[in-house]
């Protein structure tokens, strides 16, 4: 049954359109809401949550309407807006069981589940120092915790990796990762950046200007293309001579050598070959489409 | 509990939540609960509770002093020095800096730093939100305002002033001081709920409530001695919050008028109720328009 | 004293809502004095007390509040006053381009409107509209330095500003007569003791004092703020 539908779903600003006649529908799992900054991704989140009207057509979220049902769908909904939100001068711990009260959970219940999940997603002793004095990726983390707190059963994540180092990404899409796989909580995380919802989501959604691109699960996206690519330190024509002679159609991409993968032979068979010639082997990935190759695709006019 | 790096994820398992979930109606009291108890500097830092204990303890040294003399004084003068229904007035200083200290300080923080999003993605709607912060404020307001007169209250029990009048006395004072609470706390509300800067709100707040009982008292004092035209400077009290539910007071609640003109008659009385509880409905509505424009982004 | 500083405060000051707070009082005060001259006709009387009660006691120093704040405070506030600091320029030479900015906008806004109502009420008779005009005058510039200083020493400038202004100079000032020789409003009113010819202000300060304690006090101030934004740190919120 899907988490979340819209028909239609238009919403339209004097200057621009946001959204335009956007129509998706969202099973549980991680779902990555892709797109350029200012294609409508803040947008959509903010009219399922009700947060702001929209112009025409329909939303639901667990089978409610937006418009008529918004406190009932807020009451299991976690929401982790993009920009800074937190206030400077109040301890994590406080803030989220803050958070937690107003979620409508009752005083006890709100401390027991702060802790825990200041813990889940990995503040320790910092959480009783107050928040003016974070690193971005901890603020970030309390960002994700007060959405969480509550055990909602469905979280928005607006650009979680902003402004976070390389380590503090990857950190987050674990975390995100574990959202769903742990904690059994559906997730729909926005992102301009292609390569990170690739690897955490199980469907794709991709928007531009308001209208939906492509919508598919990840594994379509990035079908296997059976085919393997090697790179090695020197000697690639020796290399690649002495693959064609064991019998493989060998491909030039450049510094790259393509193979087509029939079977694990071929593991084998490079092995050897790269022993033989007494090289390095940089690379040994199979060859897969990327998200990217989508936007070359559609931009050349395919719609929805 | 284990240290960790902040980097890896530490799993003892989730839970999920099978309490129960208050609704609108609980969510809303606890945040009013949490507003007057930051109204006071409860539950947050040291520093935050200096000014609001000390204006509290400045509100409260004169009606103890005005114990201490009523009992000293109760076989002359058989009755309190002071009125209930005037202490408000001859306090509006301290009453005014309260006020434009922690309007702002309530509303400002989530204006500034943008917290206003996380609440409305919350089953709260945003006119619970301006509930839970109006009540509050008043609430806060209306203790300060009440506690020097109960002070006052037990030291005219002690100097045995009949029993019956001071009570009589005291509940009309406290519904008198219910409506300047709620006057008040709307108006600082509104001007602090415009801008997120708190310095700027507590100086916008100070100047609409000073300069506007300055100038009307003055204005008045002329018009009525100086003139001969005491209606006239009875409309004249509709200008400014303090002289306003003054007046309504003076003719509601038959209190004893600390301006320098009341109501002019029963029609002015009338109008100064209405003109009151337009105010309160104004307060109300612009708050509520406010929050509905908030940028959420 | 800095061109660009003064430019770049001039600008922030006058630039959203504080400017229109401040024009609407100054508009207020002048159609008090219209209003007042209209109904009660020329009374050199009533022309004092106005002044005396709405001007220099209430006006000004709010006046003085609101922009020896905010020339500064809002820069101290959101952090942006590093870009300031961070340049070649001296700390008392900032605080002297934001003292000019701040006691020019409370000069226009406070001090030449008491004038003119002074004028509108009782004409040039007995140098009274003089009177008070030098008053706000000399009153603004010690408030814009009272507040700048405060703004720089604590983020809470404006309450305590305001304690001041009302507590001390108010309620205490009526109750104990030694709070009023330290009060910036008697200094001023001497002023106008000395300048106006009729006997209708009466301040408790001689004018010599008062005018050694004004001097005392816009120095003072403007130095010692320059001094503190020397060691100026930013730290949390409260």
């Amino acid at each position: 049954m899907p988490v979340i539908q819209t028909e239609e779903l238009t919403k339209r600003f004097p200057a621009t359109t946001a959204l335009d006649r956007l129509s998706i529908e969202v099973e549980p799992g991680v779902v990555g809401l892709v797109g350029a900054n200012g294609a409508g991704k803040s947008t959509l989140i903010k009219i399922l949550l009700g947060l702001s009207p929209a112009t025409s057509g329909r939303a639901s979220v667990f089978g409610l309407d937006v418009t008529e049902d918004g406190p009932q769908i807020r009451e299991r909904v976690g929401y982790m807006p993009e920009h800074d939100c937190l206030p400077g001068d109040v301890s994590a711990t406080e803030f989220v069981v803050h958070m937690a009260r107003m979620s409508g959970l009752p005083p006890d219940a709100a401390r027991e589940r702060t802790a825990d999940i200041l813990r889940h997603v990995g503040l320790y002793e910092e959480r009783y120092r107050p928040i003016g004095g974070y690193s971005t990726g901890m603020k970030q983390r309390v960002k994700l915790a007060q959405a969480l707190v509550h055990d909602p059963e469905i979280v928005m994540l607006d650009e979680p990796t902003n402004g976070l180092d390389p380590v503090g990404r990857d950190d987050m899409l674990l975390l995100i990762r574990r959202i769903w796989a742990e904690f059994g909580i559906t997730v729909l995380v926005t992102s301009h950046l292609l390569g990170e919802l690739e690897r955490i989501s199980d469907h794709v959604v991709v928007i531009d200007g308001g209208t939906l691109l492509r919508s598919s699960s990840t594994s379509e996206f990035t079908r296997t293309s059976q085919t393997l690519l090697i790179e090695v330190s020197a000697e690639a024509d020796a290399v690649a001579a002495t693959l064609t002679s064991a019998g493989l159609t060998v491909k030039r991409d450049g510094a790259q050598l393509v193979l087509p993968l029939d079977d694990d032979e071929v593991y084998d068979l490079v092995r050897d070959a790269v022993a033989a010639e007494g090289v390095g082997l940089i690379r040994l990935e199979q060859g897969r489409h990327h998200i990217s190759e989508i936007f070359g695709e559609d931009q050349g006019g395919v719609g929805r | 509990m284990t240290e960790q790096p902040s980097g890896v994820i530490h799993d003892i398992g989730y839970r999920k939540y099978d309490g129960p979930r208050l609704g609108r109606a609980r969510v809303t009291r606890a945040l009013y609960a949490h507003s007057l108890r930051g109204a006071y500097g409860l539950g947050r830092s040291a520093r935050a509770k200096v000014l609001p204990m000390l204006l509290l303890g400045v509100m409260a040294l004169p009606a103890f002093i005005i114990a201490v003399i009523t009992n000293v004084t109760s076989d002359i003068t058989g009755g309190l020095p002071l009125p209930y229904s005037r202490y408000v007035m001859v306090t509006m200083p301290i009453l005014a800096i309260f006020l434009a200290a922690q309007a702002p300080a309530s509303l400002s923080r989530d204006l500034r730093f943008k917290t206003v999003p996380l609440y409305f993605s919350r089953p709260m709607e945003r006119s619970d939100y301006v509930l839970a912060k109006y009540g509050a404020l008043a609430t806060a307001v209306f203790l300060l305002l009440t506690l020097p007169l109960l002070i006052m209250y037990v030291g005219a029990l002690l100097a045995e002033l009949p029993a019956g009048e001071q009570t009589g006395d005291l509940l009309l004072a406290l519904l008198g001081a219910a409506v300047f609470a709620v006057v008040f706390a709307g108006i600082g509300l509104v001007i602090a709920s415009l801008t997120p800067r708190r310095g700027f709100g507590v100086a916008a707040i100070i100047t609409v409530l000073a300069l506007s009982f300055a100038a009307v008292s003055a204005l008045q004092g002329i018009i009525r001695y100086e003139v001969g035209d005491a209606d006239l400077a009875g409309w004249l009290g509709l200008l400014s919050p303090a002289t306003l539910v003054d007046g309504f007071q003076t003719w509601v609640l038959d209190a004893s008028s600390s301006s320098v003109a009341p109501p002019p008659g029963a029609a002015g009385g009338v109008v100064y109720v209405l003109v009151t509880f337009a105010v309160i409905g104004a307060c109300w509505a612009l708050l509520n328009l406010r929050y509905r424009k908030v940028a959420v982004s | 004293m800095n061109g660009t500083v003064v430019r770049l405060t001039y600008r922030a000051l006058l630039g959203g809502r504080r400017a229109w707070l401040l024009l609407l009082m100054s508009v207020v005060l002048l159609a008090m004095a219209v209003l007042l001259r209209l109904t009660v006709g020329v009374d050199h009387q009533v022309t004092a007390d106005f002044l005396g009660a709405v001007s220099v006691a209430a006006l000004v120093p709010l006046f003085g509040l609101i922009v020896g704040t905010g020339v500064i405070g809002p820069e101290i506030d959101d952090g942006s006053i590093v870009y300031l600091l961070s340049k070649p320029i001296s700390r008392p030479r900032i605080i002297l381009s934001k003292l000019a900015v701040a006691a020019t906008g409370t000069v226009l806004f406070a001090a030449v409107p008491t004038f003119v109502a002074g004028l509108v009420m009782s004409g040039t008779a007995d140098r009274i509209a003089l009177g008070f005009g030098v008053a706000a005058l000399v009153a603004s510039v010690a408030y814009s330095a009272i507040f700048l200083l405060l703004s720089v020493v604590t983020r809470h400038a404006v309450v305590y500003g305001l304690a001041y202004a009302l507590i001390w100079e108010g309620l205490l000032g009526s109750f104990v007569p030694g709070a009023r020789t330290l009060s910036v409003q008697q200094w001023s009113l001497s002023l106008t003791e000395a300048i106006t010819t009729r006997d209708l202000v009466s301040s408790d300060v001689r004018l010599a004092v008062a005018g050694v304690l004004l001097a005392v006090v816009i120095v003072g101030a403007t130095w010692y703020a320059g001094q503190r934004l020397r060691v100026l740190s930013l730290a949390g919120e409260e």
